[in-house]
Order: C-alpha cells, then sequence, then structure tokens
C-alpha cells in the first residue's frame, strides 16, 4: 500500500489534485509526502488523515482522541500549517505535505521544543504531547513574534487531561525566547520505509508486493531506506581457527544462513539472490519475516562479505538490513567483524528502540558462535540454529541491562554524579 | 466514530461539480475544509451518498479586491484570509477571524463554508449580515446574487437549495471614517459563544449610523439599527462610552436574545453578556470612526 516513489511535484507552481470519481466501496488513490517520505496510498474516502497515518503508514504518534476536532491530540502540519488530522479525509490530501510529531526530530536529536517539553515536565501522561507540539511548532514558526500573554489563547486547541498546562507554557516560552526568528526545521523528515500496522497490511498493495515480486523473480534490487538506521552496531568475534577455515563457511551461503538465529533459505535464484526465512520471538512477539537477500559483495581475498536483505511480517512490521562481514588474520586465529544496520519499521519498531538494538546484537553474537561452531566441524550447526526464543533473547539483554544499572549505580555511589552516554 | 461510507466525487470545473450535485439528488453534500462538515459525518448526524470536493476548481480559490468589495472565493481557507494584506480593507473580518475556532481550524476551514454552515454561534456569518454581504450562489440556472440578511433562515438551514453551491462572498470594503466592533464570550477560546456581536458605525455628517449583529443568542444571526441608541449615548464632548450605551440598548438586548437558555448559560445570563457586549463593542467602534480609523490594526 506503501510505496517510496517520487510525486512529480513542480518547482513552485501549487500542486492540482487530480480529479476523482469514485463510489462508495471504491479506493481513491492518494499520493503524499509524509515525514519528506514520498508515498502513495489507495484508501477509502471516509478514512480521515489521522487513521491513514497510524494505520496505513504505521505513524501512530499521531494521537486520536475525540475524533471529532475538539481535543487536539490528532494535530499534524498541513502543508506547514497545523490542522487536525481527524477532521481531513486523507483522499482530501493529494500532493499535500504532512509532517507528524515522528518527523520533528530524532531520539537523539530531539526538536528544541521535545527538549524543552521534557525540560520542564511539560508530557505528564504524553497523550496530548504530539498535539502540543505540532501546534506550537506551527505558533512559533507562523508568529514568531507571538507574547507570551498570548500564548494561553494560541494554544488553546489542543486539551491537556491531566491540566498539565503550565508547564506546556512554560516549555514553548522557553522555546520562544530561545528561538526569536522562529524555531528550526523539523529534524527528521529524511526518506525512510513507512508500512502499516497489525491488521492493515493485508489490503497492501505495493508494500507486501514489492516482497512477493521480488520473492518470485528473486532479481529485483533490494531498496534501503536513505535515513538513518534504527539500530547500527558492530560486533567483533575472536574465532581460534585460521581465516580460510572461518572462509569455508562463508563461502557456502547455504551453510551460513544456517548460522543465523531462526533463518532458513527458501530458495536460490543464482547470481547472488536468494529468498528466505526468517523467525523471531520475543515474549509475546512472534514474528516471521519472508522476504529477499541479495550478496553485494563476496571477496574472500580482501575479507569482505555484504549483503542486503529485506523482509516483511504479514502483520506489517518490516525490517531491512545491511550487512558486512570482514574478516581479519590474527596470530591467534581470525577476527570477524560484523557491521550491521538495521532498518525496522511497524510493531517491531514499536518495542523502544534500546531494546530492539539488545535482541538484535545477541542474534549477531548467536550467529558469530555458530559461524564458529560450523568452521570449527566444517558441518552445520546441529539442526537450524533455534529462533531467537524469549528466554534467550530476552532474558539476556534484560540480565545484561540489570547488570549495567547496577554498575552504573555502584560507580554513582563511589564517584557521585556521573554523566551518562 | 467513523464517517459512514460515501462516495467521492473531485471535479476540476465548476459546471462538473454542479452537474454532480445535481446527479446526487439532494443525497450529495460540498466538501471545501470540512472543518464543520467532518464532524457532523463522524457523529453520523449527516450521511450524504457522496460528497462533492471542490478544492480542484481553480476559479474558486480567488480572492481579489475589485472597487469596493473583497470577494473571496468558496474554498479560500480563513488563515490565508487572515494573512493576505488585501482583507486589511474589511476591518471587521479581521477583527473576527481569529475568534474563529482555533488556529488548528482556520488552517482548513473556508469562509464560505462557515456561511454555507450556518451555525447559528459562528462568527463570520454575523459578519456577512452586519455587513450586508454579498453572497454569489451557483446551481444548474446560472449564479443568483443574495444578502446575507436573506441568506440564513434558521439554524443550519440557508437560501441554498440542494443542487446548488455558494461559490462565492462579496464583503464591502471599509470607507473613511467607518469603525467596526467584535467580541463574544465562549467558555473557552475557539468554542462556541454564548453571545457575540459585530458592529459597524459610521458619522456621515457628524450624526452616528450604528448596526449592530448578534449571534449566539438565536437560531442565526440577527441585526438592528442601533444609531438612536448610540446618538443618544454620545456625551457633549463627543464621547459614547460603554457605561452610557447599556442604558439605550437593553431593550434591543432583551429583544435579540431568543434562545431559551441551555447547560452552559441561561437566556438571562445571555442577555447580560450581550448587552455588555454591544455596549463595549459599540463605544470602541464609535471611537474607532470619530478617529477615522481607515484600517485596524490586528
Amino acid at each position: 500500500m506503501t510505496v517510496n516513489e517520487a510525486v512529480p511535484r513542480g518547482e513552485g507552481a501549487p500542486f492540482t489534485p487530480r480529479p476523482v470519481k469514485a463510489g462508495a466501496d471504491d479506493p481513491v488513490e492518494v499520493r503524499m509526502t509524509v515525514n519528506g517520505t514520498p508515498t502513495a496510498l489507495s484508501l477509502p474516502a471516509r478514512v480521515t488523515l489521522a487513521d491513514a497515518l497510524r494505520d496505513h503508514l504505521g505513524l501512530t504518534g499521531t494521537h486520536v482522541g475525540c475524533e471529532h476536532g475538539v481535543c487536539g491530540m490528532c494535530t499534524v502540519l498541513v502543508d506547514g500549517e497545523a490542522a487536525r488530522a481527524c477532521l481531513l479525509f486523507a483522499v482530501q490530501l493529494d500532493g499535500a505535505d504532512i509532517v507528524t510529531v515522528e518527523g520533528l526530530g530524532r531520539p537523539d536529536a530531539l526538536h528544541p521544543l521535545q527538549e524543552s517539553f521534557g525540560r520542564h515536565h511539560a508530557l505528564q501522561c504524553g497523550f496530548c504531547t504530539p498535539g502540543f507540539l505540532m501546534s506550537s511548532y506551527d505558533l512559533l514558526t507562523n508568529q514568531p513574534d507571538v507574547t507570551e500573554e498570548e500564548l494561553p489563547e494560541e494554544l488553546s486547541g489542543v486539551i491537556c487531561r491531566c491540566t498539565g498546562y503550565r508547564n506546556i507554557l512554560t516549555a514553548v516560552d522557553e522555546t520562544r525566547r530561545a528561538h526569536p526568528g522562529g524555531v528550526p526545521a523539523p529534524g527528521n523528515c529524511g526518506r525512510t520505509a513507512l508500512v502499516g500496522r497489525a491488521g492493515q497490511g493485508t489490503d497492501a498493495t505495493d508494500g507486501p508486493d514489492e516482497t512477493e515480486n521480488a520473492a518470485s523473480s528473486g532479481t529485483q534490487d533490494i531498496v534501503l531506506p536513505g535515513g538513518d538506521p534504527t539500530i547500527a552496531m558492530r560486533i567483533t568475534t575472536a574465532i581460534d581457527l585460521p581465516e580460510d577455515r572461518v572462509w569455508g563457511v562463508l563461502d557456502d551461503i547455504h551453510l551460513l544462513a544456517r548460522c543465523l538465529p531462526g533463518a532458513e533459505l527458501t530458495d536460490d535464484y543464482g547470481h547472488g539472490h536468494y529468498a528466505g526465512r526468517a523467525r523471531v520471538s520475543v515474549g509475546p512477539v512472534k514474528l516471521t519475516f519472508n522476504g529477499v537477500a541479495q550478496i553485494l559483495e563476496h571477496d574472500r581475498a580482501a575479507g569482505r562479505l555484504r549483503a542486503i536483505a529485506q523482509g516483511q511480517d504479514t502483520g506489517g512490521a518490516q525490517t531491512q538490513a545491511d550487512i558486512t562481514l570482514t574478516t581479519e588474520a590474527t596470530e591467534a586465529g581470525t577476527t570477524m567483524h560484523a557491521d550491521a544496520k538495521v532498518y525496522l519499521t511497524g510493531r517491531i519498531a514499536q518495542f523502544g528502540r534500546a531494546l530492539a538494538g539488545d535482541v538484535s546484537r545477541r542474534m549477531f553474537e548467536q550467529f558469530a558462535d555458530a559461524v564458529t561452531e560450523a568452521a570449527a566441524s566444517g558441518r552445520a550447526p546441529s539442526g537450524p540454529v533455534k529462533a531467537p526464543s524469549a528466554l534467550s533473547l530476552v532474558f539476556a539483554p534484560l540480565l545484561d541491562r540489570v547488570k549495567r544499572l547496577l554498575r552504573r549505580g555502584g560507580r554513582r555511589r563511589r564517584g557521585g554524579r556521573e554523566k551518562e552516554h | 466514530m467513523k464517517a459512514a461510507p460515501f462516495a467521492y466525487v473531485r471535479p476540476s470545473r465548476l459546471s462538473d461539480a454542479i452537474a454532480e450535485l445535481a446527479e446526487t439528488r439532494g443525497g450529495g453534500k460540498v466538501i471545501a475544509g470540512g472543518q464543520s462538515l467532518a464532524p457532523v459525518l463522524a457523529m453520523r448526524l449527516a450521511r450524504p451518498d457522496t460528497l462533492i470536493d471542490i478544492n480542484s476548481i481553480e476559479e474558486l480559490g480567488v480572492l481579489t479586491r475589485s472597487g469596493s468589495a473583497l470577494h473571496i472565493g468558496a474554498v479560500v481557507r480563513q488563515r490565508r484570509v487572515e494573512r493576505d494584506p488585501l482583507s486589511g480593507s474589511v476591518p471587521l473580518l479581521r477583527l473576527a477571524l481569529p475568534w474563529v475556532g482555533h488556529r488548528e481550524l482556520r488552517s482548513r476551514g473556508t469562509v464560505c463554508g462557515s456561511l454555507a454552515h450556518a451555525d447559528p454561534a459562528a462568527e463570520l456569518p454575523a459578519v456577512a449580515c452586519c455587513l450586508d454581504a454579498e453572497l454569489t450562489l451557483t446551481g444548474p440556472n446560472g449564479h443568483r446574487r443574495v444578502s446575507a440578511r436573506e441568506f440564513f433562515h434558521g439554524a443550519m438551514t440557508t437560501e441554498l437549495t440542494p443542487d446548488e453551491i455558494l461559490t462565492s462572498v462579496r464583503l464591502p470594503v471599509a470607507a473613511a471614517g467607518e469603525g467596526f466592533g467584535f467580541a463574544e464570550i465562549a467558555r473557552r477560546h475557539g468554542d462556541f459563544a454564548l453571545a457575540g456581536v459585530a458592529v459597524r458605525v459610521r458619522l456621515p455628517a457628524g450624526r452616528p449610523e450604528a448596526t449592530l449583529t448578534a449571534f449566539g443568542v438565536s437560531d442565526r444571526p440577527v441585526t438592528r439599527d442601533v444609531s438612536e441608541q448610540l446618538a443618544a449615548a454620545v456625551t457633549d464632548s463627543g464621547e459614547a462610552p460603554a457605561d452610557r450605551l447599556k442604558g439605550p440598548l437593553s431593550a434591543v438586548a432583551d429583544e435579540l436574545v431568543d434562545t431559551d437558555g441551555d447547560i452552559h448559560a441561561s437566556r438571562d445570563y445571555r442577555r447580560r453578556l450581550l448587552l455588555a457586549l454591544a455596549g463595549r463593542e459599540l463605544s470602541k467602534a464609535y471611537e474607532r470612526a470619530r478617529d477615522g480609523a481607515e484600517e485596524v490594526a490586528t
């Protein structure tokens, strides 16, 4: 249902939506740019922008409260101006530029408004926060000369049910003072993969099709999103075997695949294109990704193997990965580095970045262990490496965290306050 | 709740829109900004067969000043009017717009849409009535022009027939020596008004001519000539303080409030609000007219 295609937009010239005539049950095509990513959706006319963003694009930061324009939870920017996403039918926005709270800032580089909301405890339960952020962004951008006295009235379009207004006003006022000429532009509007939520993926046309088409032909190139990955990691493993033994595993893609926890190759299309399946089960979440992988680089002499992969869960979770394995001969044997960039969307991304990162890291550690075992024995690990399970994946990262916290606590007790990284 | 299913048509020509509307035989509804319509659909108070989206019709997006009138097309957003320097020529509109809903609603809501929706507590119908604006209705038989004071028949009921579209409104540009006032009382800013007033004062040959339009107190905006009442309140030194206006205006205020009151405000409370607002805004408008304020700073 989502396709990252270029939406033709004349520079400067206003975009005129195409004429449409659709029956009550007919889907209507709508092209929008959402947080910098061009998308094309096919929706019944009665679907609101709020529902399109949440259910069809997986952007659940836009909250839905009253659904008839009173509470302001669903406020987003439409062509640079705050508007209620529940009072707009998505089909009316052909050619529009939408920015949601997800586009405002990144977890590692929050927008000044987000920083200020955090600093002043302006979030409380957090439900109205996206609405207040987008409304105040519009205010400080379009009316940077607004006065402190006007703030309560100008922000009256969003309701906070914990009545945290005092802190919200303080946060907005502080940002206003810090940026008298207008606040910085949204900081997270790059090209990213957008995909719907669980249960919404079934009427999808483009997202899953892309994978299916690729799986059937096996030759379609995988396109990674251009933005920053959800998780980037580097795992280094020392293997006490010579480098050529390790490459004995890396050269045999079928053997290699069996070292990946929960993965199996289902098809080999040749020319470095493969189809496969990967199962992940973390606590109550059980995902099965069907997807394709492509070997981009396989250079034994240089000690480098690079592959990209893309998979889609039936529930709409999507993952894309760019993995580079490099080996170096050492006195004791071989050092293998696995560099991975993982892009997550859909419900898997809702885990929280940190936990997803822990899970991914644990998977790569298991992978490295399995490669070691395969290289030592010259055979695939006994049976496929088990899908990452709740026990091994959740408890290990959690245990690690508890340990880290304990260590940190200990340091704090000893060394007083210490900046955390 | 979600809107019931509806067919959706987005024509790019006005004639197509009229034809589509006719084809629905009264089951169609025109949508521009939809800021009043969408809640009605969401609550399923309305279940039109077809929504006719007029936003792609270029000629309806026109905001121009020609001679003595400001012309606002059907899909011109309220926030665009608020910002456009042209609208400074209709100070009453500038005074009223910040009271219309919230910023987030004005981003999408249209001036004509607010008139066509005809909520009794809405601001823009009162502005149109106070200025005696002219509305253009377009149907299968072409255009017809209707005075705003004849357009509103009752709560959400207007002169529009089911096959017509309100295509534009023409508001008279203020002349030198005219003064305006606008205010309302709502439980929170942006809510529907418990009572509100729009006033216009002229001083031809020094003798005041005043028009008062009240809204939120009846099933439609109600307009009265209050020149006499204003003249009666003017002091020897040429002032018309709000306090002196209350006496002469009280009978008008009593007569204008014909709602029975609701959970938010009783009939008596609305009368008191209306009287206070009318006195205050007439006094301000008189002062502005006397000082020859041509444009109102907003």
